[in-house]
């Protein structure tokens, strides 16, 4: 009798440590896979805010060449022929940036300019924003010109350089959006979920240009 | 009344028995409890430093690029100028970490320009080079090919990308101290953690 007690207590043991140790485990590694994606949270944000940056890097006449590529991932490489010179340097910049951790991100690919304009530009001045049709959509990253309204909303528009533009003051937006997926980590263990990261970034043309 | 709660009270063991148990128990329980606590603190204490790099390395790659040493200036400054913009906030994350400027020298000894700097691909190269738990800034400047005349048939600018503004990378490599004992990371020395940040940007030139 009394021996059949203690097994039964040595079993409750036993069952208890089975069952603590799971449960510490799967807590560590939701903890780790937290803080992974604060890391990756932070380097989309400086690639996308690099990214808005170099958009007005390039002169703002500069239009790529036939047969211009830049730079992708997963063995992509984006044809920016026609584009503004400063959509493959903003991608560039974003992908430049975006160099760890990306064996975890899928991407939400989009085109790299639809719209834009600038009146610098001294052949063809926009009145209103120009349509980028050949821009390849395939891009991590969307850089487009415009002004945010309430609720997030991008209106295209075009950079206006004249003092104090009636139309307002347009920038450049540029997003980005990626799903961590932890399948292929020791974390998967624990981890059930996929989190989708965003991020935006504005940025102004800088008031002295080529 | 005693026979009302026979089989209800636990037995009493003898002492040295329940003591061994619960230092088996307490044997076995322990080196996970630790491994838990450590992995999450070392977990928490990776994604301080990393975002602390991730925002230096956003700030130094914006400072390289839009502040030559003249307005005029064909190169970005140099790796300890930027290092020295960005150790004070990589300083304040980095504890028990050392932060330096990388310097490739070129042939009479002095540090080579950005131009010409190859910074280092591997946390293991600056640990070879600088010890355990160092990592550098290193500031490198990619210049775009100089246009040629276009051969017959293509249009200028040639080669493509002629006109480009050169492109600064700053990179952050090296090895972060962490709680991770000596054997079990990828570290030589032990408690430390690679890391390899960085960011690319174009350079704002103004046209000489």
């Amino acid at each position: 009798m009394r021996r059949s007690r203690r097994r039964g207590d040595d079993a409750q043991a036993v069952l208890e440590t089975a069952l603590v140790i799971p449960i510490l485990l799967f807590l560590v590694c939701n903890f780790v896979a937290v803080m992974v994606q604060v890391t990756v949270q932070e380097q989309l944000n400086a690639a996308t805010a690099l990214a808005a940056q170099s958009r007005f890097q390039a002169s703002s006449d500069a239009v790529d060449a036939t047969g211009t590529r830049c730079c992708g991932a997963h063995g992509n490489t984006l044809v920016t022929s026609g584009l503004p010179t400063g959509c493959r340097y903003a991608a560039e910049s974003f992908y430049g940036t975006m160099t760890t951790y990306t064996g975890l991100l899928h991407w939400q690919t989009a085109a790299l300019c639809t719209f834009g304009g600038d009146s610098g530009n001294g052949g063809a001045q926009p009145v209103r924003p120009v349509a980028y049709a050949g821009s390849p959509s395939n891009a991590d990253v969307s850089c487009d010109i415009g002004s945010v309204k309430p609720g997030g909303i991008v209106v295209p528009g075009y950079v206006d350089r004249a003092l104090n533009p009636p139309s307002g003051l347009d920038v450049v937006i540029c997003s980005a959006s990626a799903s961590v997926d932890f399948a292929n980590t020791p974390l998967a263990w624990g981890v059930f979920w996929t989190p989708t990261l965003h991020a935006r970034a504005e940025a102004l043309p800088p008031p002295f240009r080529q | 009344m005693g026979g009302e709660f026979e089989g209800v009270v636990r037995p009493r063991r003898a002492p040295g028995a329940r003591g061994g148990q619960a230092i088996v128990e307490f044997a076995v329980i322990l080196p996970l409890f630790l491994f838990c606590l450590i992995a999450a603190l070392d977990a928490g204490l990776w994604a301080v430093q990393t975002s602390a790099e991730t925002s230096a390395v956003e700030q130094a790659a914006m400072i390289a690029s839009s502040a030559g040493a003249t307005p005029l200036s064909a190169t970005a400054p140099d790796a300890s100028a930027v290092t020295a913009a960005i150790s004070g906030r990589l300083r304040s994350a980095l504890f028990a970490t050392g932060i330096r400027s990388w310097c490739a020298t070129d042939a009479s000894g002095r540090c080579a320009p950005d131009t010409t700097q190859r910074c280092p691909s591997t946390p293991a190269q600056v640990q070879a080079a600088d010890g355990p738990r160092v990592v550098v800034v290193c500031v490198s400047e990619a210049d775009p090919p100089a246009c040629t005349t276009p051969p017959p048939g293509l249009a200028a600018p040639y080669p493509a990308g002629c006109g480009d503004s050169p492109t600064i990378t700053v990179r952050v490599i090296g090895f972060v101290a962490s709680f991770v004992p000596p054997g079990f990371g990828p570290g030589a020395g032990g408690f430390e953690l690679p890391t390899n940040i960085s960011a690319t940007t174009h350079t704002l030139r103004f046209a000489p």
